[in-house]
């Protein structure tokens, strides 16, 4: 017999790698579109792609309960998934991308030995999408830690474009020592006009987290889609009725067993009875690597036997287990302060629903991080309790909030911070400056400064003068114009903390007192609302 | 010698002697009858430029061929045009026209900005207007951030952009503008946005500080746009009821007298502006506008 393998699926394999390269190039090249390009509007970037992905659109349905219009694009991918397997995970998936490809790299350096037979259990990132799904019964919302869109979006806006950034930049130097001023100059203003902020707080931990998920890969082949994902959990579930089923000849088959070593996802091709369909990603690697070309995936209507989708023993018990867990788990999350009382430091974006609302749809993508022009979204880690890790909150230390600027607000995938007018944010306050008059140059040491004012956006400023006498070690008497605030004027943009000359512990902050989303943590009645007139109409 | 010859020649002679002195004098006239301060006022930005430029004796007396020329605007705040809180887009554009027609290599527009830089030269409209008269619009660049000596009254050493000095001419493109720390920004202390590191503790004496920069940098030309100023809330103002329609530019190699002149617009005294009085003790320049030769100009 004939010994040839199947160029046919050799073509779909290469398409397969084409397409998961374009798709990674799409997600690069709209998640660095994600800045103020000179427009105040910059329409549809990355975000599009989390409206494809049906977990998120569940999570935040359910977590929210409400529907929210843009997530009628994850049909189609579960559609997609119902009819041709879970070709998302294979084909369209940046991240499946970044894994599959260290895989590879990590097999030809030998850091990677597919072993022949592998029998690890797959059951977890079952466990997980069920977690995931309790939780957002009680408004939780866990699937932006390990869903594939959120992750990366994370890990690349917090920490692999800064690091990057970071290293060019250091790169320009020695461009700069060497005489290259031209490269290097070019170098910078690219940087510059692309806005990658190099400073964030999480950056560290998160970049850890980001090489932690792709260094998996030398222990099993894309690691992270086997055991973790919770999408692909859920696309797994999905691929049972699919169109393309996997058929071994059997005439031809030699039991080499090479199909089965190098399957990407454990979805064991060989022998054809043990083919998990919720586990294939038709990445084409079995049928073109069978050295006789046995391996085919004919049409066939018949559904996968639910016990083969996954192979994955998810006994009731098991799962009503799980499910209890992550229902008893919410009261864990929620045993913080912060549900009592706003957190002083919890700046949200302009714009970002009341607390409640907005952790239960962030999905901690950090787009707006990767979008402020100033670098002051910054991923809590403390600040909003555990279910808030990741979400964004402005650190006036690192950055303020661009007065004419809304682009966090026209970023967010999932509606948890509202889009907004330039016009209508300028109308959004989200805190309120204080002034710390026994840090402040003025009031302290009796010398001119009123930076703070200078800087202050609105008209007419919210910063005002009054002159104060300061008693001097000398005992002189020095009178200077020492800040005061009109706090009805101040939005909180917090531009005076970061330009504050006091540059430790600034003598302005700003607190999130005031903001416009909270009913609650309030100042004045009346901060933003006009009293009528007549109290009897 | 032929008789004729003679009487050509006396003739000649006599007629040399005639308008000779007169020609000469002339000549060694024309320099002292151009203006310190050129003032115009005009409905079109670019045109009262011009003609500023122009009563000074033209670009070319500021710009030699081949020059490497930074024309520094404030553009310090992201806000529109009509604000006044940044120079008038049309002035500078005038500027870079005429730096490059003078045959300039290079016109580099640069300002370490307050606001995102990007957002500041893309709103203010001179990043578009720059490009239009093929200048060139950079960004500072924290490698092109250096500490120098300062040799300043009060400043001795402090970090500055390097593009604006490495420039063989610089000409300084400031706004008029209401300052709530020294009362007016104008020309002298838009030098602050030629610097880095912690420039804001300049207000802690913020007139020296003025000086000082003004006496570093040294500009050949000072351009001020007058055109539409900022009267209130500034220096960045940022309601139209903020600003004021003065459609003057001011031109001038005497940075003091410029500012003086520019003080004018806001009623405020030069004698008022502390930094005005430094700037003459420091030889930079005169205030008193008596005493320097001004001309008027409406257009």
């Amino acid at each position: 017999m004939k010994r040839e393998k199947s160029s046919k699926h050799r073509v779909l394999e290469l398409l397969r790698i084409a397409s998961q390269t374009a798709f990674f190039g799409l997600f690069l090249y709209l998640l660095l579109g994600a800045h103020y390009t000179g427009q105040d509007y910059i329409g549809s970037t990355v975000q599009r792609f989390f409206h494809f992905d049906p977990l998120l659109a569940l999570v935040t349905i359910i977590s929210a309960r409400l529907v929210y219009s843009y997530f009628a694009f994850a049909l189609i991918t579960v559609v997609a998934t119902i009819l041709f397997g879970r070709v998302f995970c294979g084909w369209v998936c940046p991240l499946g991308a970044v894994h599959q490809f260290s895989s590879f790299v990590f097999k030809k350096t030998k850091f990677l030995r597919p072993p022949r037979e592998e029998k690890a259990s797959l059951a977890l990132k079952y466990y997980i999408l069920i977690i995931v799904l309790a939780g957002a019964l009680f408004g939780l919302d866990l699937a932006g830690y390990l869903d594939p869109f959120s992750f990366l979006t994370r890990s690349f806006a917090t920490a692999v474009f800064p690091s990057l950034a970071y290293a060019l930049s250091n790169f320009n130097g020695v461009l700069y020592g060497l005489g290259a001023i031209g490269l290097a100059r070019s170098i910078s203003q690219a940087l510059e006009n692309w806005t990658i902020n190099v400073t964030f707080i999480q950056g560290f931990s998160i970049g850890l987290l980001f090489l932690g998920a792709v260094a998996l890969n030398a222990r099993k082949e894309r690691f992270w889609c086997r055991y973790l994902c919770p999408t692909g959990a859920l696309l797994g579930l999905l691929s049972r009725w699919n169109l393309f089923k996997l058929k071994i000849d059997e005439e031809k088959c030699i039991k080499c067993g090479l199909c089965a070593q190098h399957c990407e996802t454990q979805a064991q091709p060989y022998p054809n009875e043990k083919w998990k369909s919720g586990e294939c990603i038709y990445c084409q690697n079995c049928a073109s690597i069978c050295p006789t070309g046995a391996i085919r995936f004919p049409v066939s209507s018949r559904p996968e036997k639910m016990t083969n989708v996954s192979n994955v023993d998810l006994s009731r018990r098991k799962l009503i287990l799980t499910t209890l867990l992550g229902i008893v788990a919410v009261p864990f999350f929620r045993l913080t302060p912060f549900h009592k009382r706003a957190s002083l430091k919890l700046i949200r974006p302009p714009g970002s629903l009341p607390e409640d609302k907005f952790l239960a749809k962030c999905v901690k993508c950090a787009q707006c991080m990767r979008a402020c022009p100033t670098g002051a979204l910054q991923p809590v880690l403390t600040e909003a309790g555990p279910e808030g890790i990741y979400t964004p909150r402005l650190d006036m230390k690192v950055g303020y909030c661009e007065y004419y600027c809304s682009l966090c607000t026209q970023v967010c995938p999932t509606g948890a911070i509202k889009k907004l007018t330039i016009e209508e944010k300028n109308k959004v306050k989200i805190g309120t400056a204080w002034i710390n008059k026994s840090r402040c140059i003025p009031y302290v040491l009796g010398k001119p400064c009123i930076v703070c004012e200078e800087h202050c956006p609105v008209s007419p400023k919210a910063i005002k003068f009054l002159e104060v006498e300061t008693k001097l070690p000398d005992g002189s008497v020095a009178v200077q114009k020492a800040p005061v605030m009109d706090l009805e004027l101040c939005t909180g943009c917090g531009i005076c903390e970061n330009k504050c000359p006091v540059r430790d512990d600034p003598a302005i902050f700003v607190t999130s007192v005031g903001e416009t989303r909270s009913e609650t943590n309030r100042l004045l009645l009346d901060i933003t609302k006009k009293t009528s007139v007549d109290p009897y109409k | 010698m032929k008789r004729r010859d003679f009487i050509r020649n006396v003739a000649a002679g006599s007629l040399v002697l005639r308008f000779g002195p007169g020609v000469l004098a002339g000549a060694a006239a024309t320099p002292a009858a151009v203006p310190v301060l050129a003032a115009v006022e005009g409905e079109s930005p670019a045109a009262i430029t011009k003609e500023a430029i122009a009563m000074l004796g033209g670009m070319k007396t500021f710009v030699g061929k081949g020059d490497k020329v930074v024309i520094k605007p404030n553009i310090g705040w992201d806000r529109t045009p009509e604000m006044a809180a940044c120079t008038n887009p049309e002035v500078v554009k005038t500027l870079v026209e005429l730096v490059l027609d003078a045959g300039a290599k290079k016109a580099i527009v640069i300002d370490n900005t307050t606001n995102q830089a990007k957002r500041c030269y893309v709103r203010s409209g001179i990043q578009e207007a720059v490009k239009q008269a093929g200048g060139d619009m950079l960004f500072v660049d924290d490698y092109r951030i250096k500490k120098m000596a300062f040799k300043g009254a009060w400043l001795k050493e402090w970090e500055i952009v390097l593009d604006v000095i490495e420039a063989d001419k610089i000409i300084n493109v400031p706004i008029a503008k209401h300052h709530s720390l020294c009362r007016l920004t104008l020309g002298m202390k838009n030098w602050l946005g030629a610097t880095g590191g912690a420039r804001n503790q300049f207000h802690q004496d913020i007139d020296r500080a003025v000086v000082d920069l003004a006496a570093f940098f040294k500009p050949r030309l000072t351009v001020l746009d007058a055109y539409r100023i900022l009267v209130r809330n500034g220096p960045q103002g940022g309601r139209i009821s903020d600003t004021e329609l003065v459609k003057t530019v001011v031109a001038g190699t005497d940075p003091v007298a410029v500012d003086a002149m520019g003080a004018s617009f806001f009623g405020v005294a030069p004698r008022e502006l502390p930094y005005l009085g430094y700037a003459r003790e420091r030889g930079l320049g005169e205030f008193e506008l008596e005493k320097v030769r001004l001309e008027k100009r409406k257009i």
